[in-house]
């Protein structure tokens, strides 16, 4: 450990400040299932969660799964009058770019499914890197800053919502069926909320920091 | 109660990963990331992309979003024309998620972000704990208003039956896309510690 990182690590042994509203604390020990919120602005400042390591692993295998079920089976399929036309979910991407518009489509793209699949990969590269106790810690600390960055950009489960109000909407004009990926993208939703919530960042931070 | 704060006493706060630093501006000694100082947290990119986001709404809302073309000829709608076609249909409830999804979320977006930015500006003694609740409801919800453009873009992608009934995206779709992400952006920016820094002024207690 280099000089600096014993400072900080003595400066970070005693004390902890309230991201939201700066006030600075006594660092609490938390036995694991505690939280700590702020005195000040009641924000929650620490959390021990049980587990997140081993149940994010699960859930974001589950993910993987799901999302590759979501990408290459049929979405849903509409018929008409005798014509009929069944989509993937990439095809609510492409036809932005078959209308002219590039731009939204390779944003539609990112959210909708790189950014999840990147997320994924990202947080099961950083738990197997964990698990298996790597001596990686710039790289480990790299895999969870960007998971942390991407979060509010996976779009997964507003698509989704998007896509239920569409099927309302053209109900009374088509007869629509849903497909597998419908089912797997919607059970990818499930999964990424559940991977979120049991998530505990400051513990995964605590076994990156080099003390 | 009094309470100390890092910014006092020359210490902050890591954003990304939480970790106190002695020497704010340096990088993050655990994760890399750049560590500031509230003092250098200004509300400069906030305006900068409220502004362009509000300036993306406009269009986002004049131009149409979708164009129908059925045997009856082509239609061209807005999303206020959406949302009143989904309610001469009688789709109430589909018709409130959109208006509150692509219209009553993003403005009262433009105006809490707008309140919250001039209530630090000019110290106005509104609750800490109201303005940090407004940001943070406006953190969860921002992202929500971008159901209108998958909407359109599932919508495009299904209903494609050749002369019969095809639905195209409406290029002002791309600005109302345009101003959902710059508005995420102006949220982010706004750092909630500002919020708390310059507290309202502590009423003299008074001897009744």
């Amino acid at each position: 450990m280099s000089e600096r990182s014993r400072q900080v690590a003595e400066l970070n042994a005693r004390y902890l400040a309230c991201p939201s509203c700066d006030a600075l604390f006594e660092r609490p020990a938390l036995e694991p299932g505690q939280r700590a919120r702020c005195p000040r602005c009641h924000e929650v400042i620490a959390t021990n969660k049980h587990r997140g390591t081993e149940r994010t692993t699960a859930l974001m295998m589950a993910s993987l799964i799901v999302y590759l079920v979501a990408v290459m089976f049929p979405f849903m399929s509409m018929e008409r009058s005798g014509l009929s036309n069944r989509i993937s979910v990439i095809d609510a991407v492409s036809v932005l770019w078959s209308n002219g518009m590039m731009l939204l489509a390779v944003v539609s793209g990112l959210l909708i499914l790189v950014i999840p699949a990147t997320r994924i990969s990202l947080i099961l590269a950083l738990n197997a890197s964990l698990a298996r106790n790597e001596f990686a810690r710039s790289k480990q600390a790299f895999l969870l800053r960007m998971a942390q960055h991407l979060e509010p950009w996976a779009m997964a489960d507003i698509f989704m919502i998007g896509v239920i109000v569409s099927l309302v909407k053209i109900g009374s004009l088509a007869r629509i069926e849903v497909g597998p990926a419908f089912w797997a993208m919607s059970s990818l939703i499930v999964f990424m909320a559940m991977a979120t919530s049991a998530a505990c960042k400051d513990s995964a931070w605590q076994r990156i920091r080099p003390w | 109660m009094v309470t100390k704060l890092a910014t006092e006493q020359g210490l902050a706060l890591c954003r990304s990963c939480g970790t106190l630093t002695d020497q704010p501006g340096e990088r993050c000694v655990v994760c890399g990331a750049r560590t500031r100082s509230l003092d250098d947290s200004g509300l400069q990119a906030v305006w900068a992309f409220w502004i362009a986001g509000v300036l993306a709404y406009i269009p986002g809302n004049v131009l149409p979003i979708m164009v129908t073309q059925s045997v009856s000829g082509t239609t061209e709608s807005t999303i206020m024309g959406g949302v009143i076609s989904l309610i001469h249909h009688g789709s109430y409830a589909i018709a409130a998620v959109i208006f509150i999804a692509s219209i009553a979320v993003p403005v009262s977006k433009f105006l809490v972000i707008a309140w919250l930015a001039l209530s630090i500006q000019r110290r106005w003694p509104t609750s800490e704990h109201t303005r940090h609740r407004a940001h943070h409801a406006i953190e969860i919800i921002g992202r929500w208003s971008m159901i209108d453009v998958f909407v359109v873009a599932a919508l495009a992608a299904l209903i494609q039956i050749g002369g019969l009934l095809t639905i195209a995206p409406g290029i002002g779709i791309n600005a109302f896309a345009l101003s959902v992400v710059l508005t995420m952006f102006s949220a982010m920016s706004l750092d909630p510690r500002l919020i708390w820094s310059n507290p309202a002024p502590i009423k003299a207690p008074s001897d009744e």
